[in-house]
């Protein structure tokens, strides 16, 4: 446990000792609130469109019951969020193993006496705890102007935990790309790539039979994630993304022994 | 005094028996047999790419072998290495270490890593920044360290648990004549009580430092003995070359 925590301590210093986590969190705390706000001056467009007297065919007080904060303002953000989140994850995770392979750190580590399941999980909670702290610098805009707009505790939590799983998967993929190359570059190159191609497979439905089709909308990440986003927790979607979490530590723990005989 | 400290004060045993490793279709080590006595310098000596480092590698548990075996105190680092690991401390040829840490969080984070805590902690990373003469440079960021104090702050971090055995691998590698004298000065303070294996290729640090050595050629043993034996004769280079001690021809180029 000692050596895990020592191990856990250094991670925090070694990523908030460089500009990569300030950097991060900056850009992703600005790219929130564009996003935040260019909805909400939309939100405002419409009900002044609504509003106004100019409007011929409605009835000037009328406003449809779809444009509210939360349809037309919260979810919105909140699926952009999740694709905004493929940018900066790649950039935290990159260094976090190929980094230590690159300057023969790792050789350190693993000739200290420490486990390789104690390096993997002392490195997943390091990265793990960012994303936590990331997620809630940009769930702070949204949060503190919706909470105004009706939108429920309950529902604020829900949205929060799926972002929080979200960026969990996608540190996840990060990782493994870490373990996997001595280079930064692509480490995150590839896992940006790896993302993409699991965000989403909905394009490819329409090319596939209804059976392949179905496995991959459970292997897709957006689905998993919009339904959070909808206020609904669900155990199945969950455990999905812990279940990646688990993949992804079994794998750089694997990855990690091979080397003892590939190195 | 406990059977664990005793061991310690001793130095630990090493042998390999038969060991080989390959890379590929390359064999860095072939069935090397070497046995290191507790408490005694021992002197690894060859060429570049003479399979000093895989030696290592496979001691520490870093790399496993294609056959044969190293032990350390009759422990294989391939069925335990964390119980090797407890035992030794490793200096690489290049220090392993973090540029954005300061030299004392450095240190206090190796100590973590060997489970050494709480008031033990303090007064060991005392005893170290003394030992290697750290003191001044204690809370400079590693990144901003001459070659010769990331050298002594590499030999402090293998230091720290105070191990039984101590593998240097060419350590004034890079180093300036005076950084070469002191970190040469630092490994002459630390024999005696503990078995140090010193892997190098520089001639006069074997001479200075060890009692005895092996020499290493494309990954075979060509000679083993006395480091005055084996290195004050009229040809001490003839043994870089492959050549067996005994063999008046010379050996492969």
């Amino acid at each position: 446990m000692t050596a895990f925590r020592a191990l856990l301590k250094k991670e925090l210093t070694v990523l908030f000792g460089s500009p990569v986590a300030y950097l991060v969190l900056t850009t992703v705390a600005i790219l929130t609130a564009i996003t935040f706000f260019e909805h909400l001056r939309l939100y405002n467009q419409q009900l002044f469109l609504y509003a106004s007297s100019s409007m011929a065919g409605f009835e000037s007080d009328t406003i449809p019951d779809y444009i509210n904060l939360r349809d037309t303002v919260f979810f919105p953000v909140m699926e952009q969020l999740g694709l905004l989140l493929l940018l900066p994850i790649p950039l935290v995770t990159m260094g976090v193993f190929a980094r230590e392979r690159d300057t023969g750190t790792d050789e350190l580590l693993l000739t200290s006496g420490l486990s390789p399941t104690q390096i993997v999980a002392a490195k997943f909670t390091a990265t793990f705890g960012f994303i936590v702290l990331m997620m809630a610098v940009s769930f702070l805009y949204p949060v503190t102007a919706i909470f105004q707009g009706g939108l429920g505790l309950q529902h604020l939590m829900a949205v929060f935990m799926g972002l929080v799983l979200l960026g969990v998967a996608i540190a996840s993929i990060g990782l493994v790309c870490s373990a996997c190359t001595s280079s930064n570059i692509v480490a995150a190159s590839s896992t940006i790539t790896v993302t993409y191609l699991l965000y989403d497979f909905g394009w490819s439905y329409s090319f596939v039979g209804a059976g392949v089709a179905n496995v991959l909308e459970v292997l897709s990440l957006h689905p998993h994630f919009s339904r959070f986003s909808e206020g609904l927790v669900s155990l199945a979607d969950i455990t999905f993304f812990l279940m990646m979490a688990l993949a992804a530590a079994a794998i750089v723990r694997a990855s990690l022994e091979l080397r003892r005989v590939s190195a | 005094m406990s059977a664990e400290q005793v061991k310690a004060a001793e130095g630990a045993r090493v042998e390999a028996l038969g060991l080989t490793r390959h890379f590929g279709p390359h064999r860095a080590l072939d069935n090397l047999d070497l046995e290191i006595e507790p408490g005694e310098t021992f002197g690894l000596l060859g060429a570049n790419g003479a399979g000093k480092t895989t030696f290592i590698r496979l001691a520490t548990g870093y790399i496993l072998p294609s056959a044969g075996a190293v032990t350390i105190d009759g422990i294989s680092p391939t069925h335990d290495p964390r119980a090797v690991q407890a035992r030794l401390g490793y200096v690489p040829e290049t220090p392993r270490l973090y540029p954005e840490l300061r030299v004392e969080g450095f240190l206090r984070f190796v100590a973590g890593l060997r489970g050494i805590t709480g008031a033990r902690r303090k007064r060991v990373l005392e005893t170290v920044l003394e030992r290697f003469r750290l003191e001044d440079v204690a809370r400079r960021l590693i990144g901003n360290l001459s070659k010769g104090y990331r050298q002594r702050v590499s030999l402090a971090q293998a230091f720290l648990h105070e191990p039984s055995l101590l593998i240097v691998d060419e350590p004034t590698s890079g180093l300036d004549p005076l950084q070469q004298a002191e970190v040469r000065d630092v490994i002459a303070g630390l024999r005696g009580r503990r078995t140090i294996l010193l892997c190098t290729h520089d001639l006069d640090e074997v001479r200075s430092l060890a009692s005895r050595v092996a020499i290493l050629h494309q990954g075979v043993l060509v000679a083993q003995g006395l480091s005055r034996d084996l290195l004050h004769g009229d040809d001490p280079l003839r043994s870089f070359r492959g050549a067996a001690v005994g063999d008046p021809g010379g050996g492969a180029a």
